[in-house]
């Protein structure tokens, strides 16, 4: 009875052994902790996503946070209508106004920014999605292309074969070189991406339809309006096919 | 053997009927309640990644879940049965030991399968009622949450085999289950670590089991969700527990 103990207790060692030796080859596709600087008061979290083995899930809330984070009015200018306080409305020769948004719209300093984008890519570099929102709304938003590029960079350190990033980093080339008509070329194969933020899309938009290509303009309003849940932005494509429809002499 | 199999079977199956009838419901309402809470928080807040949002929480949900419930279930099962001297009278008939500690170990895990498979549908039909489709690593992931279960579930087993109480074995479970999950960490630590230092944590990883090679769920974007490779280390640390469970088991007077 003694022998069969111990034999029992041999092969518990040597199973544990197998187990441990069959898995010591296995690195994980994350960052290394050691690259993960948390913004804010955000390392309580950092610690339960690796405890819980949950860093999908606090990728997604560091990504809700940044939406709130840049959701956030920074301008002290005050408007009759709630949601235009950055920007002038244009009145064109028919006295109608026109609120153009694409221009001014979303700047500000919002100096963790960059921080808070990043940490979500820290915390899981497969987030595309958060990586091309962070690029683009510092590249074409905020005016920060260095920035953008850094973030891009970051992203594609840990998923070097992303074209997406590799796209928008094309992007801002054309924007820092002042070509629009080339920027919306370049984000073009994007924009039917599953993954491709509406922020981007609007982008597309608002610059094919500065470059007279409106038919392509209102072609990315349509697919706004049928795939995004954001309501400013629905509410935004509503108006500009709209705009669109009437054509430039004001008649449907 | 078709004899010593239909004993594991009958312990199994009385473990799970058991395991089903007590807090198995409970656990299925607070967990569907839950994700209809998230699921609406996650519509306000994530906008156009209320797919991403729901999906990742819900499977954590499932997870945590159906863990809360096995780890309860493993730690107090061995130990209710010899309160209520159930234990006896299973012993005093030609029931091996390694057999019925074989039956109470899959039981909990046909429990463990049984609660997954629910909760998945639950899950997936709560993503359907929002518009969306399957997600592509679900199936994967859903198998990895599983042979994490298993490994700890086990682990479980041998705790609450030597420890005083139902509470501290699963106090001592769940530091494993969140070791397991650092230990992909250590290891880029030891690895660092240069000389004496870095070769002692090399060696002290090694006896917590990498629950991390399981975590499909985590490694969606990742390009191999699942490596075909982990399915070796879970059943060898799953038999390991086991092994030693039966050990403990083969030691104690009945």
């Amino acid at each position: 009875m003694r022998g069969r103990g111990y034999g029992l207790l041999a092969a518990a060692l040597l199973c544990w052994a197998a187990g441990s030796y069959a898995g010591a080859a296995y690195r994980l596709p994350f960052p290394p902790p050691s690259e993960m600087r948390s913004p804010l008061n955000g390392a309580g979290g950092d610690m339960l996503a690796l405890a819980l083995g949950a860093r999908r899930v606090f990728a997604d809330l560091w990504f809700v946070r940044l939406l709130q984070y840049y959701g956030k009015k920074e301008a002290r200018v005050s408007s009759d209508q709630p949601g235009h306080e950055t920007h002038e409305h244009r009145v064109d020769e028919h006295g109608r106004t026109h609120c153009d948004h694409g221009a001014n719209y979303g700047k500000g300093e919002y100096p963790s920014f960059l921080p808070m984008a990043r940490h979500i890519l820290e915390v899981d570099p497969s987030f595309t999605a958060a990586g091309l929102y962070g690029a683009a709304s510092l590249a074409f938003n905020m005016e920060r292309p260095a920035e953008a590029e850094e973030l891009l960079r970051y992203g594609l350190k840990y998923s070097p074969k992303e074209w997406k990033y590799l796209t928008v980093l094309a992007a801002i080339g054309y924007s820092n070189a002042q070509n629009p008509a080339a920027v919306a070329e370049a984000i073009k194969p994007l924009l039917s991406e599953p993954d491709c933020p509406v922020m981007l899309k609007q982008l597309a938009a608002f610059l094919n339809k500065r470059a007279g290509n409106l038919a392509a303009a209102a072609a990315i309003y349509a697919d706004i309006l049928a795939t995004s849940r954001d309501e400013f932005y629905v509410r935004n494509a509503e108006r500009e096919l709209r705009k669109l429809a009437w054509g430039p002499g004001g008649r449907p | 053997m078709r004899k010593y199999a239909a004993l594991v079977a009958s312990v199994a199956l009385n473990s799970f009927l058991e395991g089903a009838r007590s807090r198995f419901f409970t656990m299925f309402a607070v967990f569907a309640f839950t994700a209809v809470y998230a699921s609406v928080l996650a519509g306000v807040m994530a906008v156009d990644q209320e797919e991403r949002l729901l999906g990742d929480f819900g499977l954590l949900l499932t997870e945590l879940t159906t863990l809360a419930y096995l780890l309860f279930n493993a730690s107090s099962s061995l130990l209710r049965e010899a309160e209520t001297k159930t234990i006896y009278l299973v012993f005093s008939r030609p029931v091996p030991r390694s057999a019925y500690l074989a039956g109470k170990l899959a039981g909990a895990l046909l429990t463990g399968a049984m609660m997954l498979l629910l909760m998945g549908a639950v899950h997936l039909s709560l993503l359907h009622f929002r518009g969306f489709g399957l997600p592509p690593f679900y199936g994967w992931a859903l198998a990895g949450i599983f042979l994490k279960l298993c490994v700890i579930v086990s682990f479980a087993f041998f705790v609450s085999l030597f420890s005083t109480s139902a509470v501290s074995t699963l106090v001592i479970s769940a530091i494993m289950w969140t070791l397991g999950h650092f230990a992909a960490e250590a290891r880029f630590l030891a690895e660092e670590a240069a000389g004496f230092q870095g070769a002692l944590l090399g060696l002290l990883i090694n006896l917590v089991p990498n629950l991390q090679l399981f975590n499909a769920r985590d490694a969606a974007g990742a390009a191999a969700a699942l490596p075909a490779a982990a399915l070796l280390p879970a059943a060898a640390w799953t038999l390991a527990c086991y092994f030693a469970g039966l050990w403990l088991l083969s030691r104690k007077e009945f």
